[in-house]
């Protein structure tokens, strides 16, 4: 027993360490912290504050407030608006641009961002092949910089490229210029922090998986907010960031499940809400072309059958069902944050979840022979209609929603095989093409361009689902790229949309909204952009600007939980519990004894 | 069996395994799929010529005999490589979620085998007791608890409806530093760590209490009882030396699971520790961090297994001359 006792002996002391640990601890964090924080809950990390490693919404987030673009976005509409440039005139053939500069620009180091700043990011980009900004850039520009207010951008062809606008982030010549020409590797590898930029927050801390840190810099063209930093903690599952929330240990909680977000509505002091979807979830039939081994089922490439799946998708039950409301039910391939581009398909021409229709559509196809378990078989092929169906479970909805529909694709006598897949699994199987169709999902910006490139034939292996090919939808996609007409390029842009719906290479599920709350007894003045959209992780900073504490805001809403107290409560516990266990030891000892 | 042929064997035999475990861990994961063609699509939108020249710099251009030959031989001279999702070097990117597992675990596997041996010997020698009927219903109840439940359960109570606690993470967002920074750390800790505590304690005590048990019934011990001896001397002496035999194992063989993490409990409360680094890995094919996580955590669980093999011997020589 001489080990048992050492044990407790060694628990006791830790205990005593604690305590004095806590004690110590709790005297200095007594003293106030003044800074006003605003704490954003998040499950993603920044995969690096390089922003050529960019790659999902906190990198953009970061970059949205650490740079400026060329152009912003309007809050009414997402429309272009001047930022960094006043104002770009475009020669009469479209090939040349020449954009007026703003002269009061700093970045965060002091020195005064130039017409050469802009020239040379894109320049970098192009040069060094920095793919991830590439797109934003076509038909080889160059550019000129004939003073330190002008830039001239020359295309080889007629674009409307530069005010797109090119979501690429202004990155300082000063700091960059020593990495132009270095491998790729050597560039993404550059740490950037603190990230030396000209927009009005600076991100300058950054503990990987944990939180990052960006503290506002005053004297920036947005004007100068009244928080003095924001930090994004990273939480690794939703649940613990909506408890983080509950307790006041953040303000905002980004990115919720259904669930939760119920869970969250009514509680005192936290706000939820829910923005215009911003992304929508597919089912995306492959048609193979990838490679060797691309082996899709050939009934796939019959728009008969397409639209009788089409017609036997219940997209309101996968919205009621799934997504429990938190949704809209799926129709154009934009999405209605793309606003003035959206088109809401008319209802009448919509395929409507109608299970007799679709039999009747297999029916009239020639898919009359089954197979003794009832599934159809494709006439040409001889094949049964059974498809190998992969839903990519990093995201959320898509088995269940492959569920239900392997639930009514067995009442028109079609097979889906589901093969639950990760996403980096289905990366895989989307470049050797080796399913019939996946569901999962797709965003973009609020300009159509890329969204719609998704279905081009060039963008096989590139961009698109499934190497979907179709002659009117790539003429109206070069179409709409030469169309410098807002309205006529509108025109061209429904056409695409319509197009796309009705030959259904894939089917626009749902555009689920993205679920947030937060505190409304910390801040105040959160602005969303557009009106129906997301006060953060927006096109716009309008509300890290805005944003003030609430005055009757306590000490304790402020700042989370304090270690010390719980500490010594938790010492002074363990305490009691080795005194009883000395008394009850004596105690036997005599009982032994006696 | 002399000492040294003994622990010669048990030595050899932890190499042979260590570089199976090597072998087998560079050719399984490379099963997974091909992490070029998850950076294309996820991030660079790379076009095949650059897919081309990003193989060529993450030398998985190479066939795959040749790059078992290179990771052999890094690995032996310690070249770790570099993360294939953050461009750092691996000792670097292990190094700093090292520490923040050896604390929890640590700290959990020391509370849960003094805690959960305190309960399993004085069940034991008082069976029937009302002690002992509660503290082996409490030892089931824990030791079949789902880790990740029980974390949740602990999370929704302690830090999000009484506030007691951080919901999540290994510090606070507000820089602090000195005992201020220990303080904090210690009131992160706590969740996490009575959640593995908890989970770990029921399987020491009750492994405990069946090996004293048993030790209880046999000769040596009625002989001291006869003998007079005291009660407690009969326990501390005679019993319990004994009846830690079987829980030494046990113990040694979680002390190589600590650099292993707890991939669930770290990922329930956000804890950046080497469990949640090993499950980022495995979701984006970072193909040298999972070798190295993986080869971290077979090398911990051999050595001690190593360890404990040949303290058994040393302590039992009925083993060693088995």
């Amino acid at each position: 027993m001489k080990g048992m006792r050492r044990a407790s002996l060694v628990l006791a002391a830790t205990v005593l360490i604690v305590v004095g640990l806590a004690g110590a601890g709790f005297g200095q964090s007594a003293s106030p912290d003044e800074k006003i924080t605003f704490r954003v809950g998040l499950q993603n990390d920044i995969v690096s504050p390089n922003p050529f490693k960019a790659c999902c919404s906190a990198e953009y987030e970061m970059m949205l407030l650490n740079y400026n673009m060329l152009f912003g976005f309007k809050r009414e509409d997402l429309t272009p608006v001047p930022e960094l440039a006043t104002e770009c005139t475009p020669s009469s053939d479209a090939m040349t641009y020449t954009c007026n500069i703003r002269d009061d620009v700093m970045w965060h180091d002091g020195e005064q961002l130039t017409s050469r700043d802009i020239a040379f990011t894109y320049r970098f980009i192009i040069d060094n092949e920095l793919s991830v900004f590439t797109d934003y850039l076509p038909y080889n520009p160059t550019f000129e910089t004939p003073d330190d207010t002008t830039l001239i951008w020359k295309s080889e062809e007629p674009t409307f490229a530069p005010t797109l606008p090119p979501y690429i982030p202004i990155i300082p010549e000063h700091i960059w210029a020593p990495l132009d020409g270095k491998p790729a590797k050597q560039i993404k590898g550059f740490e950037n922090i603190p990230a030396v930029g000209s927009g009005p927050f600076q991100l300058v801390e950054w503990e990987p998986d944990q939180f990052f840190r960006m503290e506002a810099r005053p004297g920036n063209l947005f004007g100068t907010s009244t928080i003095d930093e924001v930090v994004y903690q990273i939480f690794q599952n939703k649940e613990a960031e909506v408890q983080a929330l509950r307790a006041g240990q953040i303000d905002y909680a980004y990115d919720l499940s259904p669930t939760l977000y119920k869970s969250l509505q009514g509680v005192e002091n936290i706000k939820t809400l829910h923005d215009s979807p911003s992304y929508y979830t597919n089912f995306a039939w492959n048609f193979g072309g990838q490679g060797p081994d691309a082996d899709p089922h050939p009934a796939i490439h019959d728009l008969a059958l397409r639209q009788a799946v089409a017609h036997a998708t219940d997209k309101q039950a996968i919205v009621d069902v799934v997504w429990q409301g938190a949704a809209l039910t799926g129709d154009s391939i934009l999405k209605p944050s793309n606003g003035f581009w959206y088109l809401d398909i008319p209802q009448a021409d919509e395929y409507d979840f109608n299970i007799d229709e679709a039999n009747q559509i297999l029916d009239d196809g020639g898919y009359t022979e089954r197979t003794p378990d009832g599934i159809r078989i494709d006439p040409k092929s001889g094949e049964p209609l059974s498809f190998d169906i992969l839903p990519v479970t990093d995201q959320e909805g898509a088995t269940e929603t492959a569920e239900l529909m392997k639930g009514w694709m067995e009442q028109i006598g079609i097979e889906f095989k589901l093969r639950p897949v990760s996403e980096s699994k289905a990366y895989v199987e989307w470049e050797a093409g080796t399913f019939d169709a996946y569901l999962w999902s797709w965003g973009g910006d609020p300009d159509p361009d890329f969204n719609m490139s998704i279905y081009i034939t060039s963008q096989c292996l590139g961009w698109s689902d499934g190497c979907y090919s179709n002659k009117t939808l790539d003429d109206l996609y070069a179409e709409q790229r030469t169309t410098f007409d807002k309205d006529e390029r509108k025109q061209v842009v429904d056409e695409f949309q319509r197009v796309a719906y009705e030959e259904v290479p894939e089917m626009v599920l749902a555009y689920p909204q993205i679920l947030s709350a937060y505190r409304t007894d910390r801040f105040e003045g959160y602005v969303r952009s557009p009106a129906d959209g997301s006060p953060i992780f927006a096109w716009r900073v309008d509300s890290y600007m805005n944003l003030k504490p609430v005055t009757a805001a306590t000490e304790d809403s402020g700042g989370g939980v304090s270690a010390g107290p719980w500490l010594i409560g938790i010492a002074v516990g363990g305490l009691a519990l080795a005194a009883g266990a000395v008394i009850m030891k004596r105690r036997r000892s005599e009982e032994d004894e006696a | 069996m002399t000492s040294w042929r003994y622990a010669l064997r048990h030595v050899l035999h932890a190499l042979s395994t260590l570089v199976f475990v090597l072998a087998f861990n560079f050719f399984l994961f490379r099963l997974v799929g091909d992490p070029v063609t998850l950076l294309t699509r996820s991030s660079l939108h790379l076009d095949p010529k650059e897919q081309q020249a990003l193989r060529e710099e993450l030398g998985i251009d190479q066939p795959v005999p040749i790059q078992f030959v290179n990771y052999m031989g890094d690995t032996v001279t310690g070249e770790l490589g570099q993360s294939f999702a953050s461009g750092r070097p691996v000792s670097e990117v292990i190094g700093s979620r090292l520490w923040p597992t050896i604390l929890l675990v640590g700290t959990a596997t020391l509370f849960s085998t003094v805690i959960g041996l305190w309960i399993g010997i004085r069940g034991a020698w008082r069976r029937g007791s009302a002690f002992d009927t509660t503290s082996l219903f409490g030892s089931l109840v824990f030791y079949s608890m789902p880790e990740g439940w029980l974390g949740m359960m602990l999370l929704i109570v302690f830090a999000g409806a009484l506030g007691w606690f951080p919901a999540g993470g290994y510090q606070s967002v507000e820089p602090l530093t000195g005992f201020a920074h220990i303080a904090d750390v210690l009131h992160h800790l706590f969740l996490p760590a009575l959640t593995l505590t908890l989970g770990y304690l029921g399987e020491y005590a009750i492994i405990m209490r069946s090996s004293l048990l048993e030790v209880m019934g046999e000769d040596f011990v009625q002989t001291a009882r006869a003998k007079g001896v005291r009660d407690r001397d009969v326990r501390r002496r005679h019993a319990v030396p004994n009846a830690l035999l079987p829980t030494f194992t046990l113990v040694f063989y979680s002390f190589g699971f600590i650099l292993g993490g707890a991939v669930i409990v770290e990922t329930v409360f956000s804890w950046p520790g080497i469990g949640l680094l090993t499950f980022q890995a495995i979701d984006s094919l970072d193909y040298p961090v999972i070798q190295a996580v993986f080869l971290l955590f077979s090398a911990a669980v051999i050595a001690f297994n190593l360890v404990a093999d040949l303290l058994y011997g040393y302590i039992d020589p009925r083993v060693r001359e088995a």
